[in-house]
């Protein structure tokens, strides 16, 4: 441990040294904006126009600062789909900037992408940015386009199933990615089974992912960082938009406070598919509700020209059932209070306060007894970190946060039933972290950082001791608010460029990092009532090391892409399950738990085509992900369900006209590991005396042991631009999900042959073939 | 309330199936498994003689004919009472009891000797919950079919696990029925069987017999196990946990039975 603090007085010290060599300088900083809808621009880039080395780039909410030796410049702002602006700054003049670029008329015109963050150069690999323009005209299941949906098509990450929100990245498990809007935690992503998000893209301004060594400010899950920042609102004038589709709806409206000085944003959104189910000819489906509604909302303001303050906030809810029989709700809400304060014009300030629910409820009324089921997860977030733009060559991060952590495993009130309630499990997640970006010299960059992480497991809910096997020895009790135990876990990450020339470079990436909450979940398909479970005594927290390493490449002018990333994994603590564990019901869970180790290896090819009328991205991924757990399979190492051999999407978006826009995606992925049956067996259940029907029953022999067929689609879609008026767009999407109506299986379940009692078969269950959508967005 | 545990995803499914959904039959290149001890031995409280029956495990492929085992050693001793039972082969594979008598809370223990595996369980009959009644009403998520209710007191004592078996038009269904009492405690129990989990419909003229068994915690986890592989719904499906060692399929049940019948009129 001490090692860590003396690195961390090094670094500090470099910092001060930093401060005092800065005499002969002078800073320019400021803000990048959209001029139009005065939206912060995010990684924006100012280049010094004779001096390629000198530069900077805006930060998350649109502020930067470059600090240059005394003298004249000529300074170059730009930002991808934006036209470049000149401004002169000397140590003389004032140099306060407010930025406010323009987006360029036409998308057509053939343009070199200057601005945004150069892949090339910068230091950060195993990352990217989702350009919001191409999610909404990429096709997506029933054309409501989507932010998780949209990144499974990039290298490294893998849908979860047929229209599954969830992600494997890099081989991990899904309850392995960082998920944050507006920096809260989203403990569950999908609406409807995960066939939708919960992010609304209409509301959403930048999408990054990490997917391997993410900067020191993140922190808490294995995989990947899935960062989603919502848009602030228009501050210059107020805006109506919106969507109507077959089976939801949204609108948006957002404006200024006051202008230049604030402004707020409501976005709004509601399904009805269960309008479909009515059609349905089974009474049961008729009977049922499929439903869920999201909202958006988001206001900042200026307090002064130092001072920003923002508040945002998600809630939404699904709503599943049958009559008044049966019926489950869950949902998350977020909460984030954030206060940007400008120390110096170097040192930037960002305060913020969040809140992040996840909760379910599950009502059944039947035959005289009622009973509901509550269980959730709640945290508290505080969270302070600097960022000093100490020179033109160190921009240093630092910071701490503070989560407390709540969670409710299972409460049950109703009439004619025993009720009961768990305590509630409690825990506290501390992390310190400092990090730099450091152009060391022309050729070399690097990102290094170290994260010091803490979690301590509060008293007031049950733990056990367990023996050998796993059965409890005896059952502990601790005061609440006892601090029972603290996981320590010092995570230094690194990440280095070396540019080749001006049209590659070579990169290299370490981390080592820890997940203290861990998602239980034992069933097929991702189901609302999986459970968030903290680390604990019997329960470690995971721990990863990855090592990766790529090649990138800009070709013609930076009209193409090309990188190839390497990447080596290896986990500790990873969970899965013993054979036939009930992880649903409300006996402990640690019992029904099996610890070991995992390793995941592959390579990422990545090609895109980012100018011109014709654009679009190939990325193929081959890889391989394997668990070895004492307990399973014998001890030896065996495919995670996430192992996927090869994964390819290809993406295709093509302007045919000034009013219509076409887009394609093709995607292959080998199935997903699963255990077959290898034998079967016959019994009479019970003594009645009576010949059983259709008594087959499996044998299993391997965890993981099959595959699932491998899965193919194509989509298509084409976006016509309704006629423009003064003030009002219109467009119009139509969208064909699996456009050759492949049956992809969803599941795979074994039967009595329903022809021939003497046989049996595999019966495969596919879910979306033929699916047609359209929708029409306008805005005003 | 374990109802709740597969009816969501199951009835999730349902939901989004119905708007899009297809299926078909495949064939899998599955693995083979070479053929497994299959044991069934079932002690109840009600008069004998009681019966155990051995068969093998074929592979997924092969037809669902199961080879009987003949020639064995199968013991049944009431440990409680002291006495043991050599049990008679009467069918092939069936193996039946002369002398036993079941008795609840008796304890019991089978030793099975098949061509030199050795196989041994021990099972304590539980007290005696006897079905109370039987109802049948049209079931509530369905609407076009019916569900059986069976009535019966759980004791004050916490603990108890109940089987069910039905029959239908002489035929044992498929679907395992499983209970216990973490929530309904003490109580006048009178939830139907089924629900959504995808148990045998009901219709106009079927005569059902609904046998209600006691049985010990270990039956109970092996049925949950069982009725885990059979739902298939689980991520790591096995086989279900026998309460029989020696490694082999089956289960080793001493229970009380009570049952009823009723007509769908």
């Amino acid at each position: 441990m001490p090692k860590i603090f003396k690195a961390v007085t090094a670094i500090a010290l470099l910092l001060i040294s930093f401060a005092a060599h800065a005499q002969s300088k002078f800073t320019v900083s400021g803000n990048i904006k959209d001029k139009k809808t005065g939206e912060s621009l995010i990684g924006a880039t100012i280049r010094v126009s004779d001096n390629a080395a000198l530069g900077a780039v805006s930060n998350e909410y649109g502020f930067f600062s470059l600090t240059l030796p005394s003298g004249s410049y000529k300074l170059l702002i730009g930002y991808s789909g934006y036209k470049e602006q000149e401004v002169s700054v000397s140590a003389d003049k004032s140099n306060k900037l407010e930025i406010a670029l323009e987006l360029l008329e036409s998308q057509l015109e053939e343009v070199t992408v200057s601005g945004k963050v150069n892949k090339i150069t910068s230091a950060q690999m195993g990352m990217d940015r989702l350009d919001i323009k191409d999610i909404s005209v990429i096709p997506v299941i029933f054309g409501e386009k989507d932010v998780m949906k949209t990144i499974q098509l990039l290298p490294g990450v893998m849908p979860a199933g047929d229209g599954s929100s969830e992600i494997f990245v890099r081989g991990g498990a899904g309850d392995q990615n960082l998920i944050l809007l507006d920096d809260a935690l989203v403990y569950n992503p999908s609406h409807l089974l995960g066939f939708f998000s919960i992010f609304n893209s209409d509301a959403i301004k930048d999408v990054t992912i990490y997917k391997g060594t993410a900067p020191a400010n993140y922190g808490g899950r294995l995989s990947s960082v899935l960062d989603v920042k919502m848009n602030d609102g228009n501050d210059q004038d107020y805006h109506v938009s919106g969507g109507i589709g077959l089976i939801s709806s949204k609108l948006d409206v957002e404006g200024p406070l006051e202008k230049d000085q604030g402004s707020f944003l409501i976005t709004a959104r509601r399904t009805y598919a269960d309008l479909f189910l009515k059609l349905s000819s089974d009474t049961t489906l008729k009977k049922s509700r499929l439903y869920f509604y999201d909202l958006n909302a988001k206001l900042n303001y200026k307090l002064s020209k130092k001072d920003r303050l923002y508040l945002s906030g998600y809630f939404g809810q699904d709503d599943l059932g049958v009559g008044s029989i049966f019926g489950i709700n869950w949902g998350n809400a977020t909460g984030t209070l954030r206060w940007n304060h400008l120390i110096t014009d170097k040192l930037f300030s960002n305060l913020s306060l969040i809140y992040s629910d996840y909760s379910y409820n599950i009502n059944v009324n039947n035959s005289g007894i009622s009973a509901n089921i509550f269980s959730g997860i709640k945290d508290w977030t505080l969270k302070e970190e600097l960022e000093l733009f100490a020179n033109p060559t160190n921009s240093i991060k630092f910071g701490i946060a503070s989560i407390y952590h709540t969670i409710t495993p299972g409460e049950v009130t109703g009439t004619n039933i025993t009720t009961y309630n768990q305590p509630d499990n409690h825990s506290w997640e501390n992390a310190i972290y400092i990090s730099d970006s450091w152009k060391a010299s022309k050729k070399w960059n690097i990102d290094y950082g170290i994260r010091l992480s803490a979690f301590s497991v509060l008293g007031g809910s049950n733990l056990y001791n367990l023996d050998q096997n796993g059965n409890i020895l005896d059952t502990l009790h601790y005061g609440s608010g006892q601090i029972v135990k603290t996981y320590v876990v010092p995570e230094p990450r690194i990440s280095a460029s070396y540019i080749l020339n001006d049209v590659s470079s070579l990169k290299g990436a370490y981390t080592h990092n820890s997940q203290y909450l861990h998602l239980i979940s034992n069933s097929v398909a991702s189901n609302p009532t999986d459970k968030w479970v903290g680390s604990n005594n019997i329960i470690k927290p995971e721990l990863a090391d990855q090592v990766s390493l790529g090649y990138f490449r800009s070709l013609k002018n930076d009209h193409f892409e090309f990188s190839v990333e390497t990447y080596y994994k290896y986990m500790q603590n990873e969970i899965d399950y013993k054979d036939d564990a009930n992880v649903l019901n409300n006996t402990p869970i640690e019992p029904k738990l099996l610890f070991g180790y995992g390793r995941a290896y592959g390579v990422e090819l990545y090609f895109q085509k980012k100018v011109g009328r014709f654009t679009g991205w190939v990325s193929y991924t081959l890889s391989k992900t394997e668990l070895q757990i004492n307990g399973i399979n014998n001890d030896s190492w065996y495919p995670a369900r996430q192992d996927r051999r090869h994964d390819l999407a290809i993406v295709g978006i093509y302007k045919l006209s000034p009013k219509w826009t076409l887009s394609a995606d093709f995607v292959y992925y080998t199935g997903n590991a699963v255990t077959f049956p290898a034998g079967k067996y016959t019994l009479n259940q019970g003594a009645t005396g009576a010949e059983p029907l259709n008594a087959n029953y499996w044998v299993y022999t391997t965890r993981d042991g099959g595959r699932m067929p491998g899965y193919n689609r194509l989509d298509i879609s084409a976006t016509k631009q309704l006629k423009k008026h003064k003030k009002f767009s219109s467009e119009l999407t139509y969208g064909l999900y699996n456009a050759y109506g492949r049956e992809n299986p969803y599941i795979i379940t074994f039967r009595t042959d329903p022809n021939d009692p003497n046989k049996t078969q595999a019966l495969q269950t596919s879910l979306f073939r033929w699916v047609p959508s359209i929708s029409y967005n306008f805005k005003f | 309330m374990n109802k709740s545990n597969y009816t969501i995803p199951v009835f999730l499914l349902l939901a989004v199936s119905a708007l899009t959904s297809c299926q078909k039959v495949i064939t899998l290149n599955l693995q083979n498994t070479p053929p497994k001890y299959v044991i069934e031995a079932n002690v109840t409280n009600q008069p004998g003689p009681y019966t155990v029956t051995i068969t093998k495990s074929v592979s997924f492929t092969q037809d669902n004919v199961y080879p009987t085992v003949s020639g064995a050693t199968v013991v049944i001793t009431d440990v409680t009472a002291n006495a043991t039972d050599t049990l008679k082969e009467t069918t092939p594979g069936n193996y039946t009891t002369s002398v036993l008598v079941g008795v609840p809370l008796h304890q019991y223990t089978l030793y099975v000797n098949a061509a030199s595996n050795v196989f041994k369980a021990s099972c304590t009959m539980p007290g005696v919950v006897t079905l109370d009644s039987l109802y049948s009403q049209l079931s509530g998520f369905r609407g076009n079919s019916y569900e059986i209710v069976p009535v019966y007191s759980d004791p004050v004592a916490l603990g108890n696990y109940y089987h069910f078996v039905e029959v239908k038009n002489d035929s044992v269904m498929p679907s395992i029925y499983i209970r216990n009492d973490q929530l309904i405690n003490g109580r006048v129990i009178n939830t139907p069987l089924g629900g959504s989990d995808g148990g045998s419909k009901i219709n106009d003229g079927d005569i059902v017999e609904i046998y209600l068994e006691c049985i010990d915690s270990a039956i109970y986890q092996y049925y949950y196990g069982l009725q885990q592989s059979q739902n298939q719904n689980s991520a790591s499906p096995a086989d279900p946990l026998s309460n029989i060692s020696g490694g082999c399929l089956g289960y080793f049940s001493a229970h009380t039975s009570s049952y009823g019948t009723i007509v769908i009129p």
